[in-house]
């Protein structure tokens, strides 16, 4: 018994199941426009890397892939018919139109809202007399002089 | 035996709820024999929780099918070794081992000091102890590892468990979680300290001292955690990818990433006072992103809201995020007087500011894996439809992020404190400069197009040159001093102040792990269709299958190709990919083969046979270049962090004096 469900085992590792033409994958543009679908059968990857033996997914959907492109239709085309008949979720990245855009510009923002943040945190920080004209009771000469040597000391630190 | 274990989570859970009362209220009544109760009820949990653990294992190891768990899990024909991994390799074993951890490192966190710190330690330990707590509920109430199989009221075992994952029965899966875990654990200690130390008011940083090493130990053993999940996707997935942005992932880099800007950061508080609130913020993100990725991890939100909803798990989480949120954020406000910085920026070109921007930016690349691995959940919840935010959304937005980072990494630690004259700036990036400006030039000449590439390739070239330089000026003046070759000065160098060295190491890892990513960009592949005999091409390389063996194990069923390769007309070597299906599972598995060379890696993923006739096999080829780097560059980074904890030559003490806004007085004493 065992052995017969070994055997079982084997042929479907074997996966002389039915003729369904050749491994679409062959095709590179399969393989471009499949790693723009998601695979859903919970693997996460997309249609070009699901590596699950024989996906109740991927494996079908990678045939049709082939057959559309196959039949010249354009990658705007196809990725549309997918969607269709998929929703949106099938797309690996969300579209960028109405509400959708949020998630793309929001990174960015962010971003931008953090540097603006940073900016004003450090205007606010930075001591004036910093900024200000050095100090009057030192001649310039004198100044030059002080300065070198912090200068020189502070490259020593660390 | 479960009724023992189950006990015994049942009575840390009742130990750990005493430990945080006993030792807040001796905190708070000045009652010395109730904290140390306390600690002893630590210590407890500690017994308890590895006498649970090593029932669980003991069922596991036995293979006692009665229990849910060992059947969900292993299965007998299983390596004893991935029976053992199964302890973390569900959902009620992995919490398990949370806690176990936590238990170890509370345990480890008390007995070190036991005589120091007398007045932040009791908060220590109820805030070790109050996240213990939280486990435990899940542990005993929740996902408890110890449920029996039942029918009736008669408990039954299956004759043979349905195994662990055949992906997880691979070397780097044995130990990338427990990794990620010490990682992940480790940071609720220098939080517990923390928080600690803003209950009491403590004006100083002892804090941050004290926990300094602890910090890096534990940001080590998640990147570690990390690379080996890198290594293990790039091995076992068969897609040849390390990285796939996918929540999981995306869950353990959040808290690294925090993390990371939290070590650098510190270094502000350390020398100059500035940034405390700042750091506080940090920690405590960490902490909760921490609590956060187990949480993604564990409850499924990220496949879907309504996964959420039928999780047990997933309320709790979000109870005791919402909960340690609200305290973070009372306890940093009602306390900022004591926060206050001690200096005042006085340049934008400053090391300070570069810290700044580094905090910004690692800020900004964790907002984004997290907003991106959010946006999905909430379009389900705001619009009802779902969209898929996978791997090109992050690389779009992450690869300038990383790129700028990268600059950072090469210009931050050249500017000095304070401020920055342009003449020194000119002198220490010049050089580097021109070196990466050359380099573009040259590869854009050789014919190379890829923007990012080239950007990265020019910056990886600036940052190790800045790197380089540091360490030879160093070393030669170290060198003309003490009469001693160049190498000899060098480690002398780094000796000196391994901090900063050990950390210019790290950053040289970082870069050499960049010249790895960037290979992604020239990636090649092919999927064919061959029979025996039959050759192939792809780049430089021209393979043929010489045969197709399979064969039979205890545990799974094998199927392996062997490709012999030639490259210029010669034999360079043959792979040997193989697919396996796993019987009690009857999952599929692909061992891939790999050639690895530091110039590229040829790999080869045997799919399936082919649909069409049955004696051809479907081999997916695949050139990397550059990959190798990766791993070299981590090598590179873990060398780089232990110098950092040894201890230095030459103890350096910044005093943090002002002194009439001339100079900022920093004192080097030598011991």
């Amino acid at each position: 018994m065992r052995r017969l469900k070994s055997r079982f085992l084997l042929a479907a590792l074997l996966a002389a199941t039915l003729a369904l033409g050749s491994t679409p994958l062959q095709n590179p543009e399969v393989r471009r426009i499949g790693k723009k679908l998601g695979c859903q059968c919970g693997c996460q990857s997309s249609l070009t890397e699901c590596n699950m033996l024989q996906c109740h997914f991927a494996d079908p959907a990678r045939a049709e892939l082939l057959r559309m492109v196959d039949s010249g239709e354009s990658e705007e085309g196809i990725l549309k018919t997918f969607v269709d008949r998929y929703g949106k979720a099938i797309l690996r990245e969300p579209p960028t139109e109405g509400f959708f855009l949020i998630g793309w510009i929001m990174p960015f923002a962010a971003t931008a809202a953090g540097a603006l943040f940073l900016w004003w945190f450090v205007r606010r920080k930075l001591r004036p007399e910093a900024a200000a004209a050095p100090a009057t009771e030192l001649s310039s000469e004198e100044y030059a002089r002080y300065r070198d040597r912090i200068e020189k000391d502070l490259a020593k630190l660390d | 035996m479960e009724n023992l274990g189950a006990l015994a989570v049942l009575l840390a859970f009742c130990l750990s709820i005493y430990a945080v009362f006993g030792s807040a209220v001796g905190a708070l009544k000045k009652k010395p024999f109730l904290i140390l109760s306390a600690e002893r009820a630590v210590y407890s949990i500690w017994i308890l929780l590895t006498l649970a653990s090593s029932l669980l294992v003991y069922a596991l190891l036995t293979g006692d099918m009665r229990l849910a768990y060992v059947a969900g899990r292993t299965n007998h024909a299983m390596p004893t070794i991935y029976k053992f991994t199964a302890w973390w390799g569900g959902q009620e074993g992995s919490l398990l081992f949370w806690s176990w951890i936590l238990s170890s490192y509370s345990a480890v966190v008390t007995w070190t000091n036991r005589r120091k710190f007398r007045q932040i330690m009791p908060w220590v330990i109820a805030v070790l102890m109050s996240t213990q707590c939280f486990f435990l509920i899940l542990n005993a109430f929740v996902e408890s590892p110890f449920q029996v199989l039942a029918v009736g009221k008669g408990v039954v075992a299956v004759q043979d468990g349905r195994g662990l994952s055949p992906l997880l029965q691979y070397w780097a899966m044995a130990i990338h979680p427990p990794m990620l875990y010490l990682g992940y654990v480790g940071f609720v200690v220098p939080f517990a300290f923390a928080m600690a130390s803003l209950i009491t008011r403590q004006p100083g940083d002892a804090w941050i001292h004290t926990t300094r090493r602890w910090t890096i130990i534990t940001w080590l053993f998640q990147s570690c955690g990390i690379i080996l999940g890198a290594g293990w996707a790039y091995a076992v997935l068969g897609w040849g990818g390390y990285w796939g942005w996918d929540p999981v992932e995306n869950a353990s880099l959040l808290p690294w990433i925090t993390a990371t800007a939290f070590l650098h950061s510190v270094m502000m508080q350390e020398k100059k006072g500035m940034m405390k609130v700042w750091n506080m913020a940090l920690i405590s993100a960490t902490f909760l992103l921490c609590i956060f990725g187990t949480f993604l991890t564990r409850s499924g939100i990220v496949s879907s809201v309504h996964a959420f909803g039928v999780s047990a798990i997933g309320k709790y989480f979000v109870a005791f995020i919402a909960i340690g949120l609200g305290a973070c954020v009372y306890l940093i406000l009602s306390r900022l007087d004591y926060l206050k910085s001690e200096a005042h920026l006085e340049s934008i070109v400053s090391r300070e500011s570069s810290f700044l921007f580094n905090n910004l930016i690692l800020l900004a690349s964790c907002f984004a894996v997290l907003w991106g691995t959010l946006f999905p959940v909430i379009t389900e919840a705001i619009m009802g439809e779902k969209v898929s935010v996978g791997a090109p959304f992050f690389n779009r937005v992450n690869i300038p992020i990383g790129l700028f980072l990268l600059f950072l990494t090469g210009v931050g630690p050249l500017i000095a404190w304070r401020r920055s004259s342009l003449e020194s700036l000119k002198r220490a990036f010049l050089w580097p400069t021109v070196a990466a400006v050359l380099l573009v030039a040259v590869l854009i000449v050789a014919g190379i197009r890829h923007f990012y590439a080239l950007m990265s390739f020019g910056l990886c070239l600036f940052v190790a040159a800045t790197i380089v330089s540091e360490f030879f000026k160093g070393s030669r003046a170290i060198a003309a001093r003490n009469n001693m070759n160049l190498v000899r000065a060098m480690v002398e160098l780094t000796h000196r102040n391994t901090r900063r060295y050990g950390g210019y190491i790290v950053h040289m890892g970082i870069v050499l792990m960049f010249v790895g990513f960037t290979g992604a960009a020239f990636n090649k592949d092919d999927t064919v269709e061959v029979g025996m005999g039959e050759t192939f091409r792809l780049g430089k390389y021209e393979m043929k299958v010489r045969e197709i063996q399979d064969g039979d194990t205890p545990n799974y069923m094998w199927q392996r190709a062997i490709v012999d390769v030639r490259k210029g007309g010669e034999q360079v070597g043959t792979l040997r990919p193989e697919r396996r299906i796993y019987k009690a599972s009857q999952e599929p598995n692909s061992i891939v083969g790999i050639r690895r060379r530091l110039n590229e890696d040829l790999y080869l993923n045997f799919a399936s046979m082919s649909q069409s006739s049955s004696d051809k096999a479907v081999i997916q080829a695949f050139v990397f270049p550059l990959v190798s780097w990766i791993w070299i560059g981590f090598g590179v980074l873990f060398a780089g962090s232990i110098i950092c904890l040894i201890p230095p030559k030459v103890r350096l003490q910044y005093a943090r004096t002002e002194v009439v806004g001339v100079v900022q007085k920093h004192a080097k004493v030598e011991k």
